[in-house]
């Protein structure tokens, strides 16, 4: 890899950190769209693609929801991707890759995100002095120091990175290549049990059954799920509100009744 | 009622402090920090109305102060907790030049109220719904090599977070709180994050068969006939092992396991299988 392409792919990493701080999350930093910049970069676009959508599936769980900082996806896919086109590995093992730098780079965002009580401490000051420009600087040099580790961070790994990777990946036993193979199939189950997480509960639970009975018995592919899905949400969403304006009537009359009928989504 | 006294009087949401505070609602994050979390980016977001309202040095600083407090929610909806602040600002300020009592602080309170359920339709509709769909319409083209997966990708998860961001600041302005507050007691707010998740959940679903894959070659010779582990599991249901191993993640997940343990777990689970030959 030239000392170009890592500047380049340098600065693809503090883009993709930049989506979700300057950006207000596009999806830009999701290795389903990183992974064929990277392909781009590197001049190998479809392998970029393939090994982005694999990613994609893996870190699928991994989101920023509320203060947590999850596994960095933005450095996991870049330097995967890139080692996965410059060594020529398969994508399990870029699968496997990309796991301990996300790791890493969780380490750099958590760093960050405490070093940046910098900046609030200079935006207090600026609200003490009525000073509006201070909040914007204070602003700005948080997300200058975002862009910055991040682009350290995949430049460097990037660089110095893909000799010792590839040789390190000539040195791995088979059955480690099968298993992580077999692992790279497994590991989507762990992206969709998190989201299971935020959206599962007694009430729905058979939603999650009739999506999975469309796809793995009568080859409904995600698209057609989607359009089934919606049809169904909008239904559930008309009857609810008629029911409760039902309910609403029925408990002016009834004061008994209202126990029975409302509550319960 | 609200819009009426809006509409007749001055307003400090001019078509040019509209777009400034629209673009202003992007780099929420910029300068995220565990201690007051989103803070820094919705005062800066408030800067060009507070400009535009204040003159006054001691009000200005109050102001930047109270939106200098600890805020967290979903980047895309923000902009309807920053529409709801400016219409509270401009309304306590036109209260104060009359010479009424207000308590500024309250705003706060509002904003507080408002973070946690605005997060909780946000993360289902756009991450849990729009993100979830995205990608599982990207993934499958993306298997396939095609650049068509990220571009359907994007565009199902921007259209709908662009328009909730531009007009949310509207209806923030506009309606303020008031809009949120009658939602929530129509019980609207809570039949959509309901529908959300259902939607959310049969995509959820469709993935699972479509995207964890597991068989095993195992193979085992019982008086003499061979037995293929995976036709038995095929002639239970199709996809039995897939939905078995989400529910045991699943289980373990709710259970309090943390799921970086899970993911080097699953990878430790793959390798130890491979070298004994049932994976």
């Amino acid at each position: 890899m030239s000392i170009v392409q890592a500047l380049l792919l340098g600065l693809l990493g503090g883009i993709g950190i930049w989506d979700s701080r300057v950006g207000g999350m596009w999806m830009i930093d999701r290795p389903l769209v990183l992974g064929p910049l990277v392909g781009l970069i590197l001049g190998d676009f479809t392998t970029g693609i393939v090994v982005g959508g694999s990613l994609e599936l893996i870190m699928m769980g991994v989101v920023g929801i509320g203060s947590a900082t999850p596994p960095d996806t933005v450095s996991g896919t870049i330097l995967a991707t890139a080692f996965a086109i410059v060594s020529k590995l398969d994508v399990s093992a870029a699968v496997a890759l990309a796991l301990p730098i996300a790791s890493l780079g969780q380490v750099v965002g958590i760093l960050v995100r405490t070093a940046n009580g910098f900046f609030i401490h200079m935006a207090d000051k600026a609200a003490e002095e009525a000073d509006f420009g201070g909040i914007d600087r204070a602003l700005w040099g948080g997300a200058f120091l975002f862009f910055i580790a991040y682009f350290l961070l995949v430049f460097l790994g990037a660089y110095l990175g893909s000799s010792v990777i590839s040789a390190f990946v000539k040195m791995i036993p088979k059955f480690v290549t099968n298993g992580l193979n077999a692992a790279s199939g497994m590991l989507p189950a762990l992206g969709i049990a998190i989201l299971m997480q935020l959206l599962f509960d007694k009430k729905n639970a058979a939603f999650f059954f009739i999506g999975w009975a469309l796809t793995a018995l009568l080859s409904v592919n995600t698209v057609g799920t989607a359009v089934i899905g919606t049809a169904i949400a909008y239904t559930i969403y008309q009857y609810t509100i008629s029911n409760r304006k039902n309910n609403v009537a029925v408990a002016v009359e009834t004061d008994e009744l209202s126990d029975d009928l409302g509550g319960e989504l | 009622m609200e819009n009426k006294e809006v509409n007749t009087q001055d307003t400090v949401m001019t078509p040019d402090v509209y777009k400034k505070t629209f673009w202003r609602t992007f780099p929420l994050q910029a300068c995220f920090c565990f201690e007051r979390m989103q803070n820094v980016g919705f005062a800066y977001m408030m800067v060009p109305a507070l400009k535009k309202l204040y003159t006054d040095k001691k009000d200005i600083s109050d102001a930047l102060k109270r939106h200098l407090a600890i805020f967290n929610t979903t980047p895309a909806v923000v902009s309807f907790i920053a529409g709801a602040s400016i219409a509270m600002e401009e309304k306590f300020k036109k209260a104060k030049d009359n010479g009424e009592e207000v308590d500024e602080e309250s705003i706060n309170a509002v904003k507080t109220a408002l973070m946690g359920p605005l997060a909780g339709i946000g993360d289902s509709f756009f991450w849990g719904t729009f993100r979830i769909i995205g990608a599982g319409i990207g993934t499958s083209l993306a298997a396939k090599g095609s650049i068509l997966g990220a571009i359907l990708f994007l565009l199902i998860y921007n259209i709908p977070h662009l328009l909730v961001r531009y007009y949310g600041l509207k209806m923030g302005y506009k309606s303020g709180v008031g809009f949120l507050a009658s939602m929530n007691e129509g019980g609207v707010v809570a039949v959509l994050t309901e529908v959300a998740k259902v939607l959310g959940l049969l995509v959820v679903g469709s993935m699972c068969a479509s995207m964890v894959s597991i068989s095993t070659p195992f193979v085992f010779h019982l008086n003499g006939t061979k037995i293929v582990l995976q036709e038995i599991f095929d002639g239970i249901i199709k996809g039995f092992l897939p939905l078995g191993f989400t529910f045991v993640v699943y289980a373990l997940l709710e259970k309090g396991m943390k799921s970086t343990t899970l993911l080097w777990g699953i990878l430790i689970l793959g390798i130890v299988c491979s070298f004994f030959g049932i994976l």
